[in-house]
């Protein structure tokens, strides 16, 4: 009998170890755990809102066969926030009447403010996966997080891209450039692109010979502001856009054979998006945007976990979408899975302690999705150093990611950047 | 003057017409239904975006030109525009200004979602070979289907103009516009010019949504970037007068376009806009439009 119970208890013992084991996360979860997600899925930024979606969704299944957040399935409930007064009424109803004590979302720097000031009044936690508006994260609120780079970071990036890359294959120094900024007004763009001014002028001497804003929205001819660039003949165009406007002023800059050595932008939407490509095929080849990895990417060039996670996600899109990640999927998958790392440390989404975890979490560039590291400051924003972004570039109507150098095996091409009827 | 300032100039003329041209194109429609039957259509820009996915679609299912849809365009949305008529405007025809703008603005936000729901709100561009050849002239250039959109607008206009000023239907339709009451009284189903004029509103707007898709972006909400601006060229012009809009349509164009080249192209709102009020505040008929010559108010 006593062997009985001995046998009995090393059996318990070795079920209770093997529970506590590094093998535990993948147990299938208990309960359901669940998060508002609130994207613009109708009017004018519907694309990127529903890309961003499935980019949350892809993600949540990958985290629940990893075994879900702090122990149970993450579930979604969806809201629709097409302008910034929906944002605030939808977030608000996915507190009041929903429950949920985190939100997500919400891509654009147009909606995540109000939203997020919306969640603040109920003490609700706001978990940002996208919008780079700067101002974002410095308005005192402590429910908001910012799992993304600011528009700081993309400023920083850019010019780092053209004083690092593109001065020594143009032969030249950083402080000879002479350089236009083109940007949509919003706080998008103009977060990005006063940050990229500011360092442009300061750090590297560069000389800017225009700065245009404009309202993507009402936007019909970009032809007078194409006109005179001609006649100031900078070197290189820094432009924030959305959609459509990229569209418009890639046409009419074709129209006009208006031709700078490079042209450099930024984010998932504009030039970083799939509807360029759609609209331009070939005609697309030779602007960059800074964005998430893209083919080419060096997938081994990242942390064990990173690659992990990375190769999971990757394969996921794939089987999904038919084809790879863009911009849009990978914010939000790599702001979800920050978020699932953090609820799983703090083991509760009451705001002091959820925020005491996220603090805690110090992991180095190269440890989660997209490359990305997490090092969040008392703002609730993660460090730009930490958010790795790459520049990509459309080569063969086919986003690639061309730098750094250590994380891809393309490269890029077209430096200077040849006149449209000599492009192969 | 350097030869680069010729060119710089010669090119701003050629946008500010071709631009216009465009601008005519969407506000002749909304001038007809506007000045004709008093109705705010602020579902106007969502006809121009079903004109544009009708022509990316005929184009990318059946590689069928633009300039081709065109002559089916024509009839489909006056057969459109019938239909809505008596689906929703005839309803509200009567019915105060306030219940007439809910009802246009429902209308639009009810196609925008439909749209989306159809067939996404990725952004589309059709390609007929036409959209990419650039035409050089004396040192400006410009794209073949922007000259083709304008010259349709130009004749679309005249057109328009000839209808309303000699045929029997025109003057029909002008009578009501001037007093509905006394129109009825003289025998004018006005019912039936009401219908007509919507009808040919939406028509022409649909031929403007076709002419365009090479030209710009196709997605749900495309029509919202032309609509405000089309208002501000009919209230310029004068309510219900065609050449009124082309002319308006070329003022709001060489205000964008030179205010955009000298100031920077953030002020071109603000510049047509402060325009659009200096006009409602010393012309309040528009710049063609003659004062008490249509039912005010009514």
């Amino acid at each position: 009998m006593r062997y009985w119970k001995a046998i009995l208890s090393l059996v318990a013992l070795l079920a209770l170890g093997s529970a506590l084991a590094p093998g535990a996360e993948a147990q299938a979860p208990k309960g359901e755990y669940k998060i508002g997600v609130l994207e613009p899925l109708t009017g004018p930024l519907a694309g990127e809102g529903k890309r961003h979606l499935e980019g949350y969704e892809i993600m949540r299944d990958i985290i629940n066969e990893r075994g879900g957040v702090m122990g149970k399935k993450l579930v979604f409930t969806v809201a629709d926030a097409p302008n910034p007064t929906a944002a605030a009424s939808e977030a608000n109803r996915l507190i009041t009447q929903e429950g949920v004590k985190i939100i997500t979302g919400t891509f654009s720097s147009t909606l995540c403010g109000a939203a997020s000031e919306a969640a603040a009044r109920h003490n609700v936690i706001y978990w940002e996966t996208s919008c780079v508006d700067p101002k974002f994260t410095r308005r005192g609120l402590k429910n908001v997080f910012r799992t993304e780079i600011d528009g700081t970071g993309f400023g920083w990036y850019m010019i780092e891209f053209a004083a690092k890359h593109l001065a020594p294959k143009l032969n030249m120094k950083p402080n000879q450039f002479r350089v236009v900024f083109l940007s949509e007004d919003s706080s998008y763009g103009q977060g990005v692109t006063e940050s990229a001014r500011d360092r442009a002028k300061r750090e590297f001497g560069m000389q800017e010979l225009a700065a245009e804003y404009y309202n993507f929205r009402t936007i019909n001819d970009f032809t007078p502001t194409i006109v005179k660039f001609k006649q100031l003949n900078p070197d290189i165009v820094f432009a924030i856009s959305y959609n459509n406007d990229a569209i418009l002023y890639w046409r009419q800059a074709k129209e006009q054979n208006f031709v700078p050595k490079a042209q450099v932008s930024a984010g998932a939407t504009g030039y970083g998006s799939p509807d360029f490509g759609k609209a331009f095929g070939k005609d697309a080849d030779g602007p960059f945007a800074l964005l998430e990895p893209a083919p080419g990417f060096k997938v081994e060039a990242l942390r064990p976990e990173g690659q992990a996670i990375e190769r999971a996600f990757r394969d996921a899109v794939q089987k999904r979408t038919g084809s790879h990640p863009v911009g849009g999927h990978q914010l939000a998958a790599g702001g979800l899975w920050i978020l699932k790392l953090a609820l799983d440390r703090a083991k509760t989404d009451e705001l002091n302690k959820l925020r005491d975890a996220a603090m805690s979490l110090d992991l180095p560039v190269g440890s989660s999705v997209n490359g990305w590291g997490v090092k969040f400051a008392e703002s609730g924003q993660n460090a730009n150093e930490r958010v790795q972004h790459y520049m990509l570039q459309w080569q063969n109507g086919e986003l690639l990611t061309v730098w750094p150098e250590e994380f891809t095996v393309k490269r890029p091409k077209w430096i200077p950047l040849p006149p449209w009827d000599q492009r192969k | 003057m350097r030869a680069s300032h010729v060119a710089a100039f010669a090119q701003l003329v050629v946008s500010t017409i071709l631009l216009g041209g465009i601008y005519a194109l969407i506000a002749v429609g909304l001038t007809l239904i506007f000045g004709i039957m008093r109705v705010v259509n602020f579902a106007h820009g969502e006809y121009l975006m079903l004109g544009m996915y009708l022509a990316f679609w005929a184009f990318t299912l059946w590689q069928l030109d633009p300039y081709v849809v065109l002559f089916v365009a024509a009839p489909l949305f006056f057969l459109v525009g019938l239909m809505s008529y008596f689906l929703v405007m005839r309803g509200v025809i009567t019915a105060s200004h306030n219940v007439q703008i809910f009802t246009t603005v429902g209308l639009s936000i009810a196609l925008q979602n439909l749209a989306q729901v159809l067939w996404t709100a990725d952004f589309r561009i059709a390609r007929p070979w036409h959209a990419s050849v650039v035409v050089p002239f004396g040192g400006a250039a410009f794209n073949l289907s922007q000259f083709v959109a304008f010259a349709v607008a130009g004749a679309l206009t005249l057109g328009l103009f000839v209808f309303m000023k000699w045929s029997h239907a025109g003057r029909v339709m002008r009578a009501t516009a001037q007093d509905r009451e006394a129109a009825t009284l003289m025998g004018i189903d006005t019912d039936r010019v009401y219908r007509l004029t919507w009808a040919i509103g939406i028509a022409c707007v649909g031929v403007a949504g076709v002419l365009m898709s090479p030209l710009y972006s196709v997605y749900p909400t495309a029509g919202l970037q032309f609509v405000l601006l089309a208002y501000v060229v009919v209230v310029l012009g004068g309510l219900g007068d065609m050449v009124g809009a082309l002319l308006g349509s070329l003022i709001v164009a060489a205000v964008e376009v030179v205010g955009s080249y000298f100031l920077g192209i953030a002020w071109k709102e603000v510049l047509y806009f402060v325009l659009f009020i200096l006009v409602l505040v010393f012309r309040p008929a528009g710049l063609l439009g003659q004062r008490g010559a249509e039912t005010l108010g009514a």
